[in-house]
């Protein structure tokens, strides 16, 4: 009896729930990879596309879920977690959950100089210097862009993403 | 075969997990197939602050029931007083139309459960909104109690209303009992505004002229200043009968005031690195009119040389109403969360009387009264931090708040009483507080609290929360609050909750004092409602008055079987000790057993007869909420959404204090007669149903509702009138005749479905055919149909 209770509860306290019933989760998993498609990178050689999200994971299992059989650019898709900044090594596109502005910065410094593309929610994370801030406001998605931020990081966004955005050239929005 | 029964449960768990995971893969991938125009355009779910220091989280599956109005739909209505769009869209919320009750007239006062106005906390961006300096003293849903003007914070500055079904007050303190309503005010990334509004009801009246703009000036790091600017003029509506006793003439005026209001709200924000720096706050200047009794002309209350036909005083009082939150908030390096607050609100009813006479005056009298004020000031001084710790949120705070209640008398002439008359002392409609009346007290509390949130397992959270309160006039309290959510699969929720609360006497309520003269013989006497600390309250046994507590259980369970498809149903329950009312009217003639003690009393103190507030009775409320959510997207520019929300709250007077041993009666005797338990039992409708619907496409939306209000009592006398449901039906249909230009028509009671009216009675002024004929607690009002355009514009 007490093996199976035990056993039960180690199931149960086991079990990786996905943690993305909400309608906004889904959507910024989505957006991860459709953004990704609208840009170009520089020229690289690496043989998958890696999407790294740093400090906190709100997604759960969604994000290897969904992009396990897709591809972006051409490559197949490679998810990594990573908490400081100094871990993130090569990455194409980074999720940024960090607390605090100062963390942000750090995270955006490193971005800009490996050309990495950015995507956060904080408020004022695209004026800045991130590319993509993401918020939902009154129950919809909000996109901001920062072009000068993305030239300056060696990418190019296309235009589809640009005409849905609310879009920062020469400091001004 | 338990080993089995559990095995197969095992199973079942893991294959149900398996499930939800593979559905919400599925739904994913479905998303990702969709244009970028399309996801864009994707609503996401509700997200709530309330009940909780933990910041947003999903409404829907939150711990504890709440509900989110949106300002989508908030704004699809022809009405733009807050308390009338929210008695649309939020069961359980009523708010009827008193007509000649005073000050009433002019600040309706709301409930929630079949509850009182002031045992519901209201909240504006998480802040304590301040009760009104009202006290509602007549015959009206909410006698005796003070509450929140909610049609003082203007509609358009609101970007939702979260309606939190479950008292709260280990977390928020005072008042928490029936729910919270939490107002958040439109923040970033907003557009700015233009609307005009125009309407009038099937009748002809109550013609209703507004203009509003809503304004947002973007600042650095999407910092931002959001104004709001309304200006509102509502004509009266009049459903008074004819006078009989007056050639059958319409002399009364029974239905809406007539009122100006001027509103405005600021929102804004200016962040600086982690710190934000942030000010919110709403005015309201009303001005507002309407009627008392009309005086016949043989009336011994008129001097016919100045109103030969007789006249109807008007009660035409000037409000003001604001409030303002400011204060910084932010993260430190550690992930601690802060936020440290300063809110002040004041309500103000300076009470002015036209059209009347002082009778005992003679002929001298004025015809204008100052007839003085009430006045109502808070501060709250407030500190929150919060850390995430794993999967747990630990939070605190402290509370620091004073309040000062005052009460200003009016001009000599309107309380006075003269040489001409031995009764009719001051203005008739509303004789004014006399400098004995006047009152000037302050009250201080601090509250420490705790709230945590521990994530147990991946599907179970415990929110515990404990908070600590003194208040200088009354002692202390300590509450608690436990809420359990269990969530075995993705589609299903079980919650559950169970907490103790407390209302705070308010100092309307202790210390509210009016009184009139009548003469006896050779003196004057006094007569009305005393402070629980005058003299005259305190011989007839007045103590000062102790907290209302409550206790409160929630049960319920959401399913959500598809992301644009929910369900939940929760029952709760609430006790309700100490509920504080005001005593019937002590005086020999009124009370038959009252004692010769309190009979000689009154007569040594000069007083005819004497109300005063006391801890009366308890009470028990019991019901359910049941919700249903549906919205389908046809395409990028086409949806359909649908709200569906049932309420039933059954309140029941569960016990009886003792009275005052010095007053030889019963409290049954002193405060429970009739008409007052009919109006705790079944003066407001024991359930309400809502269903929205909303069509929306690129060239016009269409908004349909359809609403029941259950049936509610009254007495005639000492005999229970019962009056039916009724159901009404709201549409509107809105062009959108270029991008950012739109117009909407539309009709709120398209149907023009009325009240009952009282029927046949022996009464000369109420009844079916005569001057009042419909109930002063019909939850829709006697206005009837009521039909609107609207222009908007957005920039």
């Amino acid at each position: 009896m007490r093996i199976l209770t035990l056993s039960v509860m180690a199931l149960l306290l086991s079990v990786s729930w996905l943690h993305a019933s909400d309608v906004e989760r889904r959507l910024e998993a989505v957006f991860l990879g459709r953004f990704a498609n609208y840009i170009e990178w520089p020229a690289t050689a690496k043989s998958s596309f890696v999407i790294t999200l740093i400090d906190e994971n709100p997604f759960g299992t969604l994000l290897e879920a969904i992009y396990k059989d897709k591809l972006i650019h051409g490559k197949p898709i490679e998810i990594r977690y990573v908490t400081r900044v100094r871990d993130i090594g090569k990455t194409d596109l980074l999720f940024i959950t960090l607390d605090t502005t100062a963390a942000r910065q750090e995270a955006i410094e490193y971005a800009q100089k490996n050309s990495i593309l950015t995507i956060c929610e904080s408020k004022g994370f695209a004026e800045r210097g991130g590319v993509i801030q993401l918020n939902f406001v009154g129950q919809k998605t909000q996109i901001k862009i920062n072009h000068d931020a993305a030239v300056k990081s060696g990418i190019k966004i296309g235009a589809p993403l640009l005409s849905i955005a609310t879009v920062i050239r020469g400091g001004k929005s | 075969m338990r080993y089995l029964f559990l095995m197969l449960l095992l199973a079942s768990m893991t294959a149900t997990a398996q499930a939800s995971e593979e559905k919400a893969v599925k739904e994913t991938n479905e998303l990702y197939g969709r244009s970028l125009d399309e996801l864009v355009h994707i609503e996401t779910q509700a997200k709530a602050d309330v009940g909780s220091r933990g910041g947003s989280r999903d409404a829907l599956v939150a711990e504890v029931p709440i509900d989110v109005i949106t300002a989508e739909q908030l704004e699809s209505s022809g009405y733009t007083e807050l308390g009338k769009v929210l008695s649309k869209l939020v069961p359980g919320f009523n708010i009827p139309r008193p007509s000649i009750t005073d000050g009433t007239d002019h600040a309706p006062p709301f409930t929630l459960r079949g509850l009182n106005p002031d045992q519901v906390l209201v909240l504006i961006n998480g802040k304590r909104q301040h009760q009104g300096s009202l006290l509602n003293m007549n015959g009206t849903i909410g006698r005796g109690s003070s509450g929140v003007d909610i049609n003082a914070i203007p509609l358009r500055s609101i970007e939702r209303v979260e309606v939190l079904r479950d008292g709260a007050a280990a977390q928020y303190g005072s008042d928490a009992i029936a729910g919270i309503i939490n107002i958040i005010l439109k923040g970033y990334g907003h557009k700015s505004s233009l609307t005009g509004t125009y309407g009038a009801t099937f009748r002809g009246d109550g013609q209703m002229r507004q203009g509003d703009t809503f304004l947002s000036i973007a600042l650095p790091e999407d910092g931002f200043v959001n104004l709001t600017a309304e200006a509102r003029d509502r004509g009266a509506t009049n459903r008074a009968g004819a006078d009989a006793r007056d050639n059958y003439r319409v002399n009364t005026h029974f239905g809406d005031a007539d009122t100006q209001d001027y509103l405005f709200a600021v929102n804004a924000a200016l962040p600086r690195g982690d710190t934000t720096f942030y000010l919110h706050g709403t005015l309201d200047r009303r001005l507002s009119s309407a009627g008392a009794f009309y005086r016949l002309k043989g009336d011994s209350r008129n001097i016919p040389q100045i109103y030969p036909d007789g006249f109807l005083p008007k009660i035409e009082p000037k409000l003001m109403d604001f409030s303002l939150s400011t204060g910084a908030k932010g993260i430190l390096d550690s992930g601690v969360t802060w936020d440290l607050s300063y809110t002040l609100g004041y309500n103000e009813f300076q009470f002015y009387v036209n059209n009347s006479l002082n009778r005992s005056l003679g002929l001298a009298t004025p015809t204008s009264f100052n007839s003085g004020s009430t006045t109502y000031l808070q501060q709250i001084i407030n500190l929150d931090l919060a850390k995430k710790i794993g999967s747990h949120t630990i939070a605190g705070g402290l509370e620091y708040r004073r309040e000062n209640y005052r009460i200003g008398s009016g001009d000599v002439a309107s309380y006075t009483l003269g040489s001409f008359s031995d009764w009719a002392a001051g203005a008739q409609g509303f004789g004014g507080f006399m400098p004995e009346n006047k009152v000037n007290v302050k009250r201080d509390n601090v509250a420490v609290y705790l709230d945590g949130k521990f994530g147990l397992l991946s599907w179970m959270n415990l929110d515990a929360a404990v908070r600590y309160e003194n208040f200088s006039d009354f002692g202390s309290t300590v509450d608690g609050k436990l809420a359990l959510r269990i969530r075995p699969t993705e589609d299903l929720l079980l919650r559950a909750s169970a907490s103790s609360g407390f209302r705070a006497p308010s100092l309307t309520q202790s210390n509210f004092t009016s009184t009139a003269m009548v003469r006896n013989g050779e003196s004057i006497d006094r007569y009305g409602t005393f402070s629980v600390d005058h003299p005259v309250a305190r011989a007839l046994g007045a103590t000062d008055l102790k907290p209302e507590k409550s206790w409160h259980a929630t049960a319920g369970v959401v399913y959500q079987p598809l992301s644009n498809f929910s369900m939940s149903a929760d029952y709760f329950f609430t006790y309700i000790g100490d509920r504080i009312m005001p005593t019937g009217y002590i005086a020999g003639w009124n009370l038959e057993n009252l004692s010769p003690q309190a009979a000689a009393i009154l007569k040594q103190s000069g007083v005819d007869g004497a109300v005063y507030f006391t801890n009366a009775i308890s009470t028990r409320t019991h019901g359910f909420d049941l919700r249903m959510d549906y919205k389908h997207t046809f395409d990028s520019s086409s949806a359909i959404k649908l709200a569906g929300a049932y309420n039933r709250s059954m309140t029941k007077v569960a016990k009886v204090n003792t009275a005052p041993t010095i007053l030889g009666v019963d409290m049954t005797s002193l405060v429970l007669d009739p008409n007052t338990r009919v109006t705790i039992e079944n003066g407001q409708p024991v359930d309400s149903f809502k269903l929205w619907t909303k069509y929306e496409s690129k060239l016009f939306d269409l908004v349909l509702n359809l609403n029941r209000f259950g049936g509610y009592s009254s007495t005639m006398g000492n005999d229970r009138v019962d009056f039916s449901a009724l159901w009404t039906v709201d549409a509107e249909v809105t062009w959108h005749i270029m991008k950012h230009v739109n117009i909407a028509i539309g009709g709120e009671n398209l149907l023009d479905a009325m009240p009952d009216t009282w029927g046949p009675t022996s009464d000369s002024i109420t009844g079916k055919n005569k001057i009042v004929q419909y109930s002063q607690y019909s939850p829709i009002g006697y206005n009837g149909a009521y039909y609107y355009a609207r222009l908007g514009i957005r920039f």
